[in-house]
């Protein structure tokens, strides 16, 4: 039954008038419209009645051009249209035109002579969408270019291999190379040659994942310096990841790099200064006790101490690296009893001596016990004492130089023994073993007929520190 | 000071690297108060070489890591190969300290004297 009417189905080819029928009737997509030499239509199909809003008998025998927009009715096109129709045969007609409602649709179309030299054919269709698309396309291409041309990152394209189509103009800025040096894997040449073996495996590894990634130093044409930058990458189209087009920056992270690598440094340094001072403290708190012969004369002399330690560490912290005068550790010392030193006992005299960080503390707790003592005991108690802080630099054939400080004590009559054993103890092992054990300081101290005679010769710049 | 039997180190020779003196001396008088010979102390790795060069008899030591500009893994790399046991006394957090010591015992500054003696005296 099927195939009986299957079979019959199977009708005879239409003749030509039919099949144009047939075209302009199935067509609904497609305005086709015939008009008589004068431009008045002479037939409508569905298409055109679909696209233009006007019935049959709404337009037939009309002016066609009222489709056009009044502004190219205005100019001519219609009657341009027609002339080029007559010169090529054809004419292309790619504009806005008007429906029935007077909203507007970009039209694509063509406008033929008829056969007859009777009148012209159009065939059109609404090509707004497609239209507005491209625009799209144009301006986020455009808007492409505007953000990689203007980010302060370097901005380029490349293939999923690493070989690059595009560069930026910040890049070409930047490495101070051409774009075309740049092209393929030419801008390896900018890359630390350290780092190019690491950036082009990364580009292996991308092809597997998707997204490329790697942390390289560019090299800077303006000074020469390889800074580092984070670069990534990401295929525009990841369905065809093997012959995508590649989108990638290159980000200057120099200098949070720098800072984040100085901020672990200055963490662990603080850390480690803490625990070191405490360790300090304990140390200094087992030897007072050692030397104390009372709980009462404990806290006095640990107090002091614990005092002359808070003090160098003020100086330390004012700024993590910058070494310190020593001078200024000499005054804060003297000024820490400025209460019992009356004006002129003390003379200080002595160049600018920048002293390593590491050496102020034990120097300082030096100058301590040695202020403490003549406050106690020495020139500064007594009324006819006199105190003469001084330093100068020494530089022996060729060897570092050395800050030679000399404390002299003068006018003192010395205390009795019991007394100057007292404070023998810690002041004078510091003095005598600390500081040439840890600053391999040079040092002398002499309880003389007059008062104390200190010298301390220290290296100004020496590599060891005075923690650990 | 120490909770240990006084003679818990009776004869053994430790050896001090550690470059504050007051630490230094401090330890020093504790591993002595528990009978121990201390070698140094000394404050830089090269008078520590030497140390370890010259004693025979190195039953342990008791290492700073920071010495100034220099660490003190040249030492604690050949007191490896001699075999003597040693720990680490620092400030520093472990995550500064090279992976390859990282199975070296570490009191963390200020120490605590009594664990330190305790754990070398074992």
């Amino acid at each position: 039954m099927n195939e009986e009417t299957g079979r019959q189905s199977v009708s005879t080819p239409p003749n030509s008038t039919e099949l144009l029928q047939l075209v302009m009737e199935s067509a609904t997509d497609f305005a086709i419209i015939t008009m008589n030499k004068q431009g008045r239509v002479t037939s409508w199909n569905v298409g055109a009645m679909r696209l233009l809003g006007f019935l049959d008998d709404e337009i037939i025998g009309r002016d066609g051009d009222v489709i056009f927009t009044p502004e190219d009715r205005a100019a001519g096109a219609p009657e341009q249209e027609r002339a080029e129709t007559h010169a090529n045969g054809r004419a292309q007609d790619e504009r806005w035109h008007v429906r029935k409602d007077g909203s507007r649709f970009w039209g694509s179309g063509t406008l033929m002579p008829l056969a007859d030299g009777e009148g012209f054919l159009k065939i059109m269709r609404d090509l707004t969408e497609r239209r507005a698309a491209q625009e799209q396309l144009r301006e986020s291409e455009e808007l492409f270019r505007l953000l990689a041309t203007n980010v302060p990152q370097l901005v380029f394209r490349t293939r999923a291999t690493g070989e690059r189509t595009w560069g930026s103009p910040q890049w070409i800025v930047f490495t101070g190379m051409s774009f075309e040096d740049s092209m393929g894997f030419g801008w390896l040449d900018a890359i630390d040659p350290q780092d190019r073996g690491p950036t082009t495996a990364a580009w292996t590894a991308a092809q597997e994942s998707g997204e490329y990634y790697i942390e390289h130093r560019i090299r800077r044409a303006a000074d020469g310096e390889y800074r580092w930058h984070q670069t990534r990458a990401k295929p525009v189209h990841k369905q065809r990841s093997s012959e995508s087009d590649w989108v990638g920056t290159s980000t200057d992270v120099h200098d949070m790099r720098g800072l984040q690598e100085r901020q672990k440094i200055l963490l662990a340094e603080l850390q480690h200064r803490t625990r070191n001072l405490l360790a300090v403290v304990q140390s200094i708190a087992r030897q007072t006790i050692r030397a104390s012969a009372s709980l009462n004369d404990f806290a006095t002399e640990f107090e002091g101490r614990l005092h002359a330690l808070g003090r160098v560490q003020g100086l330390l912290a004012r700024d993590d690296h910058s070494a310190i005068d020593l001078r200024e550790l000499v005054e804060m010392e003297l000024k820490a009893h400025e209460d019992r030193v009356e004006p002129g006992k003390v003379r200080i005299d002595g160049p600018k001596i920048v002293l390593p960080a590491n050496s102020a503390q034990a120097l300082a707790l030096a100058i301590h016990e040695l202020a403490t003592n003549a406050v106690k005991y020495g020139a500064l108690k007594q009324a006819l004492g006199k105190l003469d802080i001084s330093w100068r630099i020494e530089s022996a054939d060729g060897s570092a130089p050395h800050a030679v400080l000399d404390w002299l004590e003068s006018g003192v009559e010395m205390p009795d023994a019991a007394a100057g054993a007292v404070r023998k103890g810690f002041g004078s092992e510091l003095i005598e073993r600390a500081l040439p054990f840890q600053l391999r300081a040079d040092t002398r101290l002499e309880f003389g007929a007059e008062g104390v005679r200190c010298r301390i010769a220290t290296a100004i710049e020496r590599k060891g520190t005075a923690d650990g | 000071m120490a909770e240990a039997a006084t003679n818990a180190l009776d004869g053994r020779h430790i050896l001090i690297v550690e470059d504050e003196y007051n630490i230094a001396i401090d330890l020093a008088h504790s591993l002595q108060d528990l009978g121990a010979s201390v070698l140094g102390p000394v404050a830089s790795v090269a008078d520590a070489l030497a140390l370890v060069a010259r004693e025979l008899a190195l039953d342990g030591a008791v290492l700073d890591i920071n010495l100034g500009a220099e660490k003190v893994f040249p030492v604690a790399d050949v007191l490896r190969e001699h075999g003597v046991p040693f720990v680490f006394a620092t400030g520093y957090d472990h995550w500064i300290i090279p992976g390859t010591y990282a199975d070296v015992p570490r009191f963390e500054k200020p120490v605590d004297t009594r664990a330190l003696t305790r754990f070398i005296s074992k």
